[in-house]
């Protein structure tokens, strides 16, 4: 700073109002923000779209490396970890004859009960860019968006269990909001039950399970699978099992893999079909006008 | 080029914007998204602490207020408000600077650390006033104890791998200026 120079005094009051007018300026923009939402998301999703893709070409790299490392560590335990596969092996080849099985007798069964399994849920395959980058926020960049047919609140999953929902789409980018993250929410089913039930994330890796009517039914080790209740989720999406928290609360193990999400399928949910007609009356033909004044 | 006093104002700062950037890059590596139970320190507010009191030529307030714009936007914060209340809090210290240079540095430390709770918690008010979600309390005070606890690591750091160091009194740069 030019303490003492002669231009101090003309400096300092100008600098002044360009500080003010900047912080002005800034919570004038979080003013905005909070009254009108959706308008400033839309200009952070165009920041996001135009700056997460130019830093993509370095963070791969950087991530790869890191990932090596780990793996690497993972190798040092090469011998045991062999051992361990292939008496994984001999399980998975007893499973895999008693799968088999089960998928003949399930043929069968539908082809007796003419049943049409239903083909809506396609998926798009997207990559995850970057995490939410706080502690506080649980949620990942996917390199797949609207130029990609992504629309808000589709389901995101990985191979085998549900990850969380679409929330913010830009151009090539769209956010996927985690089941771990506080403002998620996601109406479940937990079988074999069948007790309705809220899963609500809390920011640790096994979100509680709220609003259950009945927890004397339910035990650790049952299923959790999404029940569509509300129209908004799609039904039957595998979450993971309960489980018992230290706290003695119902807590939900997530199927999906979080300590490794790298691509992520996102459903083509479609909407639901909601019946507007609240039904029509059966009842015999009404006898006409015309005989009624007769 | 890094000679003249201009220059080396310019490197100064665009080391300051790298180092900003490079955290703000590695925050976002998808490295894992398990949520984590101790939240690490905010980095980039430390590091931006650090060059304020120590350099402040080289933290001027346009670049901060970019860059902390940027990352409102990029980490699904409220924009514009964290980055609001960070330009206010180190053009306080700004104001400061004659006097931290002469400080000792636990009390360097302990200005700063007013700053970082203050900050907090006006950020937390103001997240209630507007009937915002908050983040859990816990976690939060952790990571505000953390950054407080890292000041001087950071302050090590930064003296000895980028040498912003605090001017010796009656140091003078190439023109003769006082520091």
């Amino acid at each position: 700073m030019a303490r003492h120079d002669n231009s101090d005094d003309f400096i300092g009051p100008v600098r002044r109002l360009l500080v003010g007018f900047v912080v002005f300026l800034l919570l004038g923009t979080f003013l905005i923000w909070r009254i009108d939402s959706p308008r400033v998301e839309r200009f952070r999703l165009a920041v996001i779209d135009r700056v997460v893709p130019s830093f993509s070409w370095a963070m791969a790299p950087v991530t790869g490396v890191v990932d090596l490392v780990s793996d690497f560590q993972s190798y040092q335990q090469l011998a045991a970890q062999n051992d361990d596969l292939r008496r994984e092996l001999q399980q998975m080849k007893a499973w895999k004859e008693a799968a088999l099985q089960l998928e003949q007798e399930n043929a069968r069964l539908l082809d007796l009960n003419k049943v049409s399994l239903d083909p809506k849920l396609t998926y798009v395959t997207g990559v995850v860019m970057t995490d939410s980058g706080s502690p506080f926020r649980q949620s990942v960049l996917l390199n797949v968006g609207k130029r990609d047919g992504i629309i808000d609140g589709w389901p995101a999953m990985d191979g085998i269990g549900l990850v969380g929902r679409i929330s913010g789409v830009g151009q090539n980018t769209s956010r996927a909001i985690l089941l771990t993250d506080t403002s998620s929410r996601i109406p479940v089913t937990i079988q074999p039950s069948g007790q309705k039930a809220i899963l609500a994330g809390d920011n640790t890796l096994n979100p509680p399970i709220e609003f259950l009517e009945n927890a004397d039914l339910v035990r650790p080790g049952d299923r959790v699978i999404t029940s569509g209740d509300g129209g908004v989720f799609p039904p039957d999406l595998l979450v993971g099992q309960v489980a018992l928290g230290k706290d003695r609360r119902l807590r939900t193990r997530l199927s999906a893999d979080y300590g490794r999400l790298e691509f992520l399928r996102v459903l083509r949910a479609q909407p639901h079909e909601d019946i507007f007609d609240p039904g029509g009356l059966l009842a015999p033909e009404l006898p006409t006008q015309d005989q009624d004044d007769g | 080029m890094a000679d003249t006093p201009a220059g080396k104002l310019f490197a100064g700062r665009c080391m300051f914007v790298a180092i900003l950037l490079t955290i703000i890059f590695v925050q976002l590596m998808p490295l894992d998204a398990l949520p984590r139970r101790w939240p690490w320190p905010d980095f980039m507010l430390v590091a931006t602490l650090v060059w304020v009191a120590r350099r402040p030529g080289f933290a001027p307030f346009w670049i901060i207020a970019v860059i902390f714009l940027l990352a409102d936007l990029l980490f699904q914060r409220p924009p514009g408000l964290w980055a609001g209340l960070i330009v206010i809090l180190t053009e306080t210290l700004r104001k400061r600077t004659a006097n931290i240079r002469n400080m000792p540095i636990g009390l360097e430390w302990g200005t700063v650390a007013v700053g970082i709770i203050s900050v907090t918690l006006i950020y937390r008010l103001v997240m209630s006033v507007v009937l915002l979600p908050q983040t859990p309390l816990g976690p939060t005070l952790i990571q505000m104890g953390m950054t407080i606890l890292f000041y001087p690591l950071v302050v090590a750091v930064a003296h000895l791998i980028f040498g912003v160091s605090r001017p010796a009194p009656g140091q003078v740069d190439n023109l003769g200026h006082r520091l």
